[in-house]
């Protein structure tokens, strides 16, 4: 597997193992998430990708009796610390959800909430801001005129953009996109994939996502997982024409999973 | 061939047979669930139209001074509730305003905050706050807590707001003990179990992805309840408390023990006062000649109306909500 050396590595993942309670949804993962490039988790349901995402934001310590073990560095600090700040970090490191989330306020709101949570700014700023992120998720044109409704009004393509403009107006540093389009309709999933690829520009963007085409169009680098395990990481390219494992081919190809 | 036909003209008798008794199975269950819809309403329509007729010698010598009069003399037959209707709404007003934000409170620590072994105990312990009996917080307010109030708390309350307009006044002494505010605090712990049982119940209907979204924004736990959890399940909050207000309205026994039972309107909440429940369980069975009991039966019909109309204002406002906040179910 040729490693791509040119790129910096913007979180460095490293022996990482994951538990539920007592059983073990990671084994020792070891992989690279390189600077403003489109990274995919790919493998059959309970593979550990998502699981892998939500160690990214320790999301999952919303949970008791979760633990990750290992190294997570992000420019080099390792998040896995005790003395990390996690709002901070949750900052850094925005995340979309499978289903739309939008927060029951309106949509102006929506994405005002967000960013007032780090910064003050005069209102005109505040809706400069607000203004780019609708545009950036493709969502300006079809809400310019009703800023003032509920998030909830919209439908659910729109509501996934919604919470896709949320997370950019935060300015993560990091997008974690966990199954973005497994509800939207065609159209919303072509518009969050050119987004996808318009954001890598300067985002380092990590999805996942059931969808081999998806997987193949929008990302820059493929992780396969298999029962916890990551069986093969490389450029998308590589991975999708000649995976060194036949099992990552297999899969690929449709043949399990 | 003819005696497959045969047979299957048997199978269809059959199932007309069976088809028909299922329908009037469904008519006679259809019936029973009805009556006993009708039963109720029925009932409602009974309790209003006897208050009426019982109310109506009041109804007559007072006409609408009853509503705006404070007077109550039994001696010379000069009845008046407002001093009642004043003493319901501040005690009930004033339970709300202490127990909703305890009650949310609670129901915030047991969703998020609370370590999971503790959750069932601590909940259950509230649950059974419900169970108690009126009259226990009643004799527990006289004897145990109305006391500790006069002696302590209530002393330094009276001197500490005797420097400060409007309070100066709100706040004055001399300390009873008893009075409108200490039948507000216990109708306040009385209520506290409703809200605080129904709102952990919403906010464990709130998804969990919804609240992961906002944490994973760096959210703190107060800003993930205080703006997205409480505005998701705000109508469901405001039925508990509506519940909560209801229970406050028409309670008894316990406000009947602790507020004082004077008929008299006063600017301290230190007071004693009345509310018309109370009014009414001091004084029906004492009550001689018509006038006095056609008062207190009165008094009973305007307690059925605040309540029925507070429930109804609670009924617009969560609809009004419920479009605001658009597609909310």
């Amino acid at each position: 597997m040729d490693a791509p050396v040119q790129d910096k590595v913007k979180v460095d993942i490293r022996n990482l193992s994951f538990y539920y309670g007592t059983s073990q949804a990671l084994k020792s993962i070891t992989l690279p998430l390189l600077d403003r490039k489109v990274t995919a988790f790919i493998g059959p349901s309970g593979c550990g990708k998502s699981t892998l995402l939500r160690v990214m934001n320790r999301i999952y310590e919303l949970y008791p009796r979760q633990r990750a073990e290992g190294e997570v560095m992000l420019d080099g600090e390792n998040i896995l610390d005790s003395g990390q700040d996690i709002n901070l970090l949750r900052s850094r490191v925005g995340m979309v959800f499978q289903k739309p989330t939008p927060f029951p306020m309106t949509i102006y709101d929506n994405i005002a909430f967000g960013i007032k949570l780090y910064e003050r700014m005069p209102r005109s700023e505040l809706d400069g801001r607000i203004e780019v992120a609708l545009q950036r998720a493709a969502l300006w044109g079809e809400v310019k005129n009703k800023l003032r409704e509920s998030g909830l009004s919209l439908s659910g393509g729109q509501q996934q953009r919604l919470c896709i403009a949320r997370t950019v107006a935060t300015k993560p540093e990091i997008i974690l996109l966990d199954e973005p389009c497994s509800a939207p309709d065609p159209i919303s999933t072509a518009k969050i994939e050119e987004l996808i690829d318009e954001l890598s520009n300067e985002y380092t963007i990590v999805i996942v996502t059931h969808n081999m085409q998806q997987a193949s169009r929008t990302s820059d680098y493929t992780a396969f997982m298999y029962l916890g395990e990551l069986v093969e990481y490389g450029p998308t390219e590589k991975i999708f024409t000649a995976p060194d494992n036949k099992r990552t081919e297999q899969y690929i190809t449709g043949r399990f999973g | 061939m003819n005696d497959i036909a045969l047979t299957e003209n048997l199978v269809a008798a059959g199932r007309a047979h069976v088809v028909r008794r299922f329908g009037m199975k469904d008519a006679r269950f259809h019936g029973l669930t009805a009556a006993a819809a009708l039963l109720v309403i029925a009932i409602f329509g009974g309790v209003i139209v006897s208050l009426i007729i019982g109310a109506l010698p009041a109804i007559r010598q007072f006409g609408f001074s009853f509503l705006y009069s404070e007077a109550w003399n039994p001696v010379t037959e000069k009845f008046g509730a407002l001093a009642s209707i004043y003493g319901t709404l501040i005690t009930s007003a004033l339970a709300m305003i202490i127990a909703v934000p305890v009650g949310i409170g609670i129901a915030i620590f047991l969703t998020e905050i609370c370590p999971r072994p503790l959750r069932r105990p601590i909940g259950i312990a509230i649950e059974l706050l419900a169970g108690i009996p009126s009259i226990i917080y009643g004799i527990w307010g006289l004897f145990v807590f109305a006391p500790a109030f006069q002696t302590t708390l209530q002393p330094w309350l009276i001197r500490l707001a005797s420097d400060i307009p409007f309070l100066r006044n709100v706040l004055a002494g001399p300390p009873y003990g008893i009075g409108i505010f200490t039948a507000s605090l216990i109708l306040s712990i009385m209520i506290l179990p409703f809200i605080s049982a129904v709102t952990r119940d919403v906010f464990e209907t709130v998804p969990p992805m919804l609240k992961e979204a906002a944490y994973g924004l760096g959210c703190t736990t107060w800003e993930v309840m205080w703006r997205v959890v409480l505005p998701f399940a705000r109508s469901g909050v405001v039925g508990g408390a509506m519940l909560a207000l209801g229970r406050a309205l028409g309670e008894t026994m316990a406000v009947t023990f602790v507020i004082g039972n004077a008929h008299h309107i006063q600017s301290s909440i230190f007071a004693p006062g009345t509310t018309i429940s109370a009014t009414i369980a001091n004084e029906f069975s004492e009550a001689v000649g018509d006038l006095y009991i056609s008062s207190l039966i009165e008094m009973g019909l305007i307690l059925f109306f605040i309540t029925f109309v507070v429930l109804a204002a609670a009924q617009l406002m969560l609809r009004a909500l419920e479009r605001r906040a658009g597609g909310l179910s």
